[in-house]
């Protein structure tokens, strides 16, 4: 059976979700998407198949703390792939108030729904004119961005050329690696929103060459200086904002012991203030590229396709949270190179 | 002619092939007269067990959650239109109760006290008691998504699986306060046993938990690969046989202490697929189960042998049922196929 794509909808109420969804229901792309919707907002939103969703999140007990799994969307996703109906991808809604991790954390954690269905990516719907007074007055909306695979900063047509530039650099400080798309009335072809595949162990190897490139030109920390500590890939925050990024690299290859170790320690201790991490490594005496994604502490691995022959294999790690400790992670991953 | 015989029997059955999606639920009616099918389509198929035409029911808008033996003959069916639906043997349908927005995915009933419950939300919704439907259905409220209802052999105690235990409930009295049965995780389904001593409750970690409800000691029956979707009582009650494993795993639930401190059993075959559904005989020691891969077989807890019913064509086994005098086994797939076996027709 293939696994249909999810893709997870987050962003404030108001920021332009519905009108998303609303296109996506109607418009004519000759494909069927069944849309779970939070009991509270997303007042008309019309379709066959539009499912109501209580957002119940629940402790795992499998001792990590922090994995809340949304058992709703278990039960949801169950039964939407017992219907005679068949769709070509879902999309679930989260409320305003919503940390985006229990949704994806499902996602990792329930055999049934990785069996059926895939995350294909965390899309965030972002107001241009009143997310940077959310992100001073909630701690929801810098993670919603933090999560973030897909960026839609809409309604920038409500807002001046340097209020669009402010607000850019704004999210580029939390999250520099998710696809930024300007919109107004969420107008972009939904082609390119849906079918990412962000999740997909190949598809973050194809993008590659853009994900190493992101740290190589500072183009989002122009008017930041004070925030570049002189060596590469300094922690990206943006002023006070608690959640920044932080980006590792090494062009000599790993001890794979020694990384795989670090980094479930990593995950396991400071797992709740990491939301999001990615990684391609190169393990010494392997010529096989090591790929990787958490959200928090859950993690998905697996060796790929070797490295292409005589291209640098230069190891790239991100990882997105709140208070990153640099000094301490650039330690421990530093202690990973093969001597 | 029994079911121990069944393995002289060369190929029993017949086969059925629905167009409806998934099979979500099976039931035989309390005569033995007509097998029902819960399909993803939002029907039920009544399949006459002498006869060949068989009967659609539109009884939901997209998709039929729950099947249950009515309280007065025929079948109750939920949906997830938010309708409970009574469905008579000749087909004629009529609403019992609409939930809007709601998904009816757990029903119970039971005819000895003609008592109806579903879960509606966090709701659980009682339909009716003492065989009559209430003017309005009582609400019995809980902390999450009522994910598992189940009643206890005479209809009388009423158990309610959700976030972080079980809560159990008097199905008659209007003013009560309710037994909770506390225990962290995500409850996805319960029962009582035979004799009302323990409740069970099958967790999203793969396992199930017990509460012995003398003293509320607490069990937990753990070492499954996948979650437990399905239970059922065999031999009275004395072993608790259980999907989720490769083969059908059975706990022992003799004397005071249940399972405690006690090893499962496994029946089956060593060979097949992963257990989706079991359904012990309704008063032999034998154990129907269907598999991921499709396959049903039989096993008889008597020398541990087990006979194969019916091949896979792939899709899992999703419903299985024995008929109350045990002639006849119903089961489902997910891909909309289905079988009946008739244990009485002499072997060949």
């Amino acid at each position: 059976m293939s696994q249909v794509p999810v893709t997870v909808l987050t962003g404030y109420l108001g920021a332009g979700k519905t009108t998303l969804l609303n296109r996506i229901l109607t418009e004519r792309h000759g494909k069927r998407y069944a849309v779970i919707i939070n009991e509270f907002g997303a007042e008309g939103i019309d379709g066959d198949l539009v499912v109501n969703a209580d957002e119940e999140i629940f402790e795992t007990n499998n001792g990590c703390l922090c994995c809340t799994v949304r058992g709703d969307l278990i039960r949801i996703l169950g039964s939407l792939m017992k219907r005679k109906d068949r769709f070509d991808a879902i999309l679930v809604e989260t409320t305003g108030l919503a940390a985006p991790a229990p949704v994806a954390q499902t996602f990792f954690v329930d055999a049934e729904v990785r069996a059926r269905t895939r995350l294909d990516s965390i899309t965030t719907v972002v107001d241009a004119k009143y997310i940077q007074q959310r992100l001073d007055d909630t701690s929801e909306a810098a993670e919603q961005i933090a999560f973030a695979d897909m960026i839609l900063l809409n309604k920038t047509d409500l807002v001046s050329a340097e209020e669009l530039a402010a607000v850019e650099r704004r999210i580029r400080g939390i999250n520099p690696y998710a696809i930024l798309h300007r919109t107004s009335r969420c107008d972009v072809p939904l082609d390119r929103v849906l079918g990412q595949g962000a999740f997909d162990l190949e598809r973050i190897l194809a993008q590659e060459p853009e994900f190493l490139a992101v740290d190589d030109h500072d183009h989002h920390h122009d008017h930041h200086g004070d925030h570049d500590h002189g060596h590469p890939a300094p922690l990206r925050h943006y002023h006070d904002e608690q959640i920044g990024s932080l980006s590792l690299r090494s062009e000599r290859p790993l001890d794979r012991e020694r990384l795989q170790r670090w980094l479930q320690e990593l995950l396991a201790t400071s797992g709740k203030d990491i939301l999001r991490s990615k990684g391609i490594v190169s393990f010494r005496g392997d010529d096989r590229r090591f790929v990787f994604h958490a959200v928090h502490m859950t993690m998905d691995g697996d060796f790929m396709a070797p490295w292409p022959d005589g291209a640098p294999r230069v190891t790239r790690l991100v990882f997105i949270g709140r208070d990153l400790d640099e000094a301490a992670i650039r330690r421990g991953f530093e202690a990973c190179v093969a001597a | 002619m029994t079911a121990a015989t069944a393995d002289e029997l060369g190929a029993p059955g017949r086969r059925l092939a629905f167009d409806g999606g998934a099979i979500t639920a099976a039931r035989i009616d309390a005569t033995g007269r007509v097998a029902a099918f819960a399909l993803g389509d939002g029907s039920v198929r009544l399949v006459p067990l002498a006869g060949e035409e068989i009967i659609t029911v539109g009884a939901h808008a997209g998709l039929t959650l729950a099947l249950a033996p009515g309280i007065d003959g025929g079948f109750l069916s939920g949906g997830d239109d938010g309708r409970l639906c009574r469905i008579a043997l000749d087909g004629t349908t009529s609403v019992l109760a609409t939930f809007k927005g709601k998904w009816i995915e757990q029903l119970v009933a039971n005819a000895a006290s003609g008592t109806i419950v579903c879960g509606a939300g966090s709701n659980a919704a009682v339909i009716a008691v003492d065989g009559r439907p209430l003017p309005q259905p009582r609400l019995l409220p809980h902390p999450s998504t009522v994910a598992g209802l189940a009643l206890d052999p005479r209809g009388r105690r009423l158990a309610v699986a959700h976030y972080s235990g079980v809560t159990l409930w008097w199905s008659k009295s209007a003013e009560q306060t309710p037994v909770k049965l506390e225990w962290g995780g995500s409850h996805l389904g319960c029962l009582f046993s035979p004799n009302g001593q323990f409740v069970v409750s099958a967790m999203q970690e793969n396992s199930l938990h017990g509460w012995r409800l003398a003293d509320r000691a607490d069990m937990q029956m753990t070492g499954y690969p996948h979650k437990v979707k399905s239970c059922s009582w065999l031999t009275r009650g004395r072993l608790l046989a259980t999907s989720g494993a490769k083969r059908i795993v059975c706990w022992p639930f003799e004397g005071r202490d249940g399972p405690m401190g006690k090893s499962a059993i496994e029946y089956g075959p060593e060979d097949a697929g992963s257990v989706t559904v079991v359904a012990a005989h309704p008063d032999k020691d034998l154990i129907a189960s269907g598999h991921d891969d499709g396959a049903v077989w039989l096993s008889r807890l008597q020398d541990g042998r087990a006979i194969r019913l019916a091949n896979g064509a792939g899709a899992p086994a999703s419903a299985l049922v024995w008929s109350a005098s045990g002639a006849t086994l119903a089961a489902g797939a997910e891909d909309g196929t289905a079988a009946l076996f008739d244990f009485r027709t002499p072997p060949k």
